[in-house]
């Protein structure tokens, strides 16, 4: 096991040390047991070192639960390699961790504020995985496959949701943005992970899914000006 | 095959999502919530609707709250 967030340790009880008084303050609406685990987590605790190994084993544990949880997207991950994962976000969680403990306020339980880290610990990690073994033609938007709106309707039917593919065949090629073009082609026809998307276009996951929902709303906009509403609201404004 | 329900699905856009950032600092208040019975749409309604629509910061959502059932009652001693 890797302890070198203890070698991380100093910098962060200087720091507690300095603002110990702070730290009450901020954590007073805490829960008993969220006050002991801050407390505990203050380097000048005789049981820092004893709550500190604690946390990381407990991290450890809920990054190999969440691993498990998510192996779907990764099934070439198995036995050894995914307890190194869930070790190496155990321990990058545990330096989040103490590194913001002044900013645990005690609106939840600690250990549900740590947990916070350790998953997205876990989202990042099965992300940069991921990207490393990702088909390049899957970002392509010139792969992009509409899915058929056509098979199995009534021959009415599938004229207008043929016409309807149309329009929006067209609306992605003409009326997106270069960037919201790539983005929805990735993510909503092509299943590429949001997280994954942002690595490969060296984003955030924020400013990808802000690409997204704008190509989304200009798509539907372009549906209704052209006569294909998708829900009653857009047929009457 | 796909229907117009599907479709809009696949352009689901919601006014009012706040977006995957504003998740980010309170998904453990949101999580706290849930397992305590009570609706976090309430408090964080546009988040509630970002998780609707967000796989990503869905699939974090639902890891924090499993880690919180399973793993909540650890104590430091």
């Amino acid at each position: 096991m890797s302890d070198s967030w203890r070698v991380a340790a100093p910098s962060y009880r200087k720091r507690v040390y300095d603002r110990h008084v702070g730290v009450d303050q901020r954590s007073a609406a805490a829960d008993p047991v969220s006050r002991r685990w801050v407390e505990q987590l203050h380097s000048s605790h005789p049981r820092y070192e004893q709550a500190a190994a604690r946390l990381h084993d407990v991290l450890r544990r809920a990054a190999l639960h969440e691993l498990h949880r998510r192996r779907a997207l990764l099934p070439s991950l198995a036995g050894p390699e995914l307890d190194d994962v869930a070790q190496q976000c155990a321990h990058d969680a545990m330096l989040n961790v103490l590194a913001r403990i002044d900013d645990f306020q005690g609106l939840s339980r600690f250990t549900t504020w740590a947990y916070k880290f350790v998953i997205f610990e876990v989202s990042s990690k099965l992300a940069r995985h991921t990207w490393q073994r990702l088909p390049p033609s899957r970002t392509d938007p010139e792969w992009a496959e509409l899915p058929d709106m056509a098979a199995g309707v009534r021959p009415g039917e599938q004229a207008e949701n043929r016409e309807r593919l149309g329009v929006l065949r067209n609306a992605i090629e003409q009326d997106l943005t270069p960037r919201q073009r790539e983005v929805f082609v990735a993510i909503a026809l092509n299943d590429v992970p949001i997280d994954v998307l942002a690595l490969q276009l060296d984003s955030n996951r924020n400013a990808i899914y802000k690409n997204l929902f704008d190509a989304r709303r200009k798509l539907r906009g372009c549906l209704a000006g052209a006569g294909y509403p998708l829900t009653d609201e857009e047929a009457q404004a | 095959m796909m229907d117009v329900r599907e479709l809009d699905e696949l352009l689901r856009a919601q006014e009012g999502d706040a977006g995957c950032d504003a998740g980010v600092p309170i998904m453990d208040q949101y999580v706290e919530l849930e397992l305590r019975g009570e609706d976090p749409s309430e408090r964080f309604p546009g988040t509630a609707i970002h998780l609707r629509v967000c796989p990503g910061c869905r699939a974090d959502h639902d890891g924090v709250l499993e880690a919180a059932r399973r793993f909540g009652g650890v104590e430091p001693d």
